[in-house]
């Protein structure tokens, strides 16, 4: 039996579906706070790019809890937690080829990262 | 009668589909052999992404946040709720963040992990979305990329690249172009187009539709 049908593709089309749940969780971080992104290299799926392992960001936005792909996609559990904005100076980054008014910005979940200092 | 290399090949012919169509077929075969799809339902899905979803939805939100400011405001914060008023949603468009190009900021939208991108407002995405190269140079010289794309930014604009590898789908709000005053919702969507709403565009000059 096909996982989708022809019925069904209106409704899912316009419906979707979302990674976003409705459970309650406790936010890690708050908006404002520098964070560093945990240097660790899991060679299952992740979202937690090699470009950011190991950097400086600081939270933007929280976008509330949805599930993790990282668990999702090995049948481990949906593993709800918080997902946010966190951004990055292009020279954190990539180093002085950059420039310094630069910014990258990417979704990372709580279990990412670690609070940081920040001068 | 003499031959140039050339008169061999004026007769008609078919080339054979490329290595991906192959690949494709042979996929498409297969899962339908072991019904883990159908084949009708394929149809209606590309049918809908050919036909009915494309960039002109994301034309319509930007011409509106233009035109109505409380709309904007609405829609950078809450993006999925404002563009559902325009009836757009659903697939690859459940979480949505709209982000507003200024004066200081220039946004650009990747996703370095495969290809997401806001299929109600966009449509499918651009191959070259889903290239390598975008994927990995944007992140590291967006201003070359650009560039590129004919985009060349002052360098004390900030520009602020959006890696969407996660669960939210990016629509980038470009500047409205100067002397649209008093231009309606229709006239405007013609000036927004697909690239300027990823951000390796802008919207097009008031001249070039008038």
């Amino acid at each position: 039996m096909p996982v989708l049908t022809e019925e069904f593709v209106p409704i899912l089309v316009k419906t979707g579906a979302s990674a976003r749940v409705d459970v309650a969780r406790t936010a890690r971080f708050r908006v404002g706070d520098w964070v560093r992104v945990k240097n660790i290299n899991p060679t299952t799926h992740t979202r937690m790019p090699r470009y950011v392992r190991g950097k400086l960001g600081c939270i933007k936005r929280d976008h509330g809890v949805f599930i993790t792909p990282d668990a999702v996609a090995h049948g481990l559990g949906e593993h709800p937690q918080h997902l946010y904005s966190v951004s990055f100076s292009a020279t954190e980054l990539w180093g002085d080829v950059a420039l310094a008014q630069d910014s990258l910005r990417i979704d990372l979940w709580d279990d990412y990262m670690e609070l940081a200092e920040h001068e | 009668m003499k031959h140039t290399p050339t008169d061999y090949h004026d007769h008609e012919h078919t080339e054979p589909p490329s290595d991906i169509e192959l690949r494709v077929k042979a996929l498409e075969s297969i899962l339908q052999e072991k019904q883990l799809i159908d084949p009708a339902a394929l149809d209606a899905l590309i049918d809908i992404y050919e036909h009915k979803v494309g960039p002109r939805n994301g034309a319509q939100v930007v011409a509106k946040a233009w035109s109505d400011p409380q709309y904007k405001q609405r829609l950078l914060q809450d993006a999925t709720a404002a563009i559902a008023e325009l009836g757009f949603g659903g697939v690859q468009g459940e979480d949505m963040l709209v982000v507003e190009n200024t004066a200081a900021v220039h946004n650009v939208v990747v996703c370095t992990l495969c290809s997401c991108y806001p299929w109600p407002t966009l449509g499918l995405p651009p191959i070259w979305y889903k290239s390598a190269p975008y994927r990995s140079r944007i992140v590291i010289e967006p201003r070359s990329v650009l560039a590129e794309f004919g985009v060349t930014l002052a360098p004390s604009k900030e520009v602020r690249v959006w890696d969407s590898n996660a669960e939210l789908r990016y629509l980038v709000l470009p500047e409205r172009p100067v002397d649209t005053e008093g231009w309606s919702e229709a006239q405007l969507m013609k000036l927004v187009t697909r690239n300027a709403m990823i951000g390796t565009g802008l919207a097009l000059p008031a001249g070039d539709i008038r």
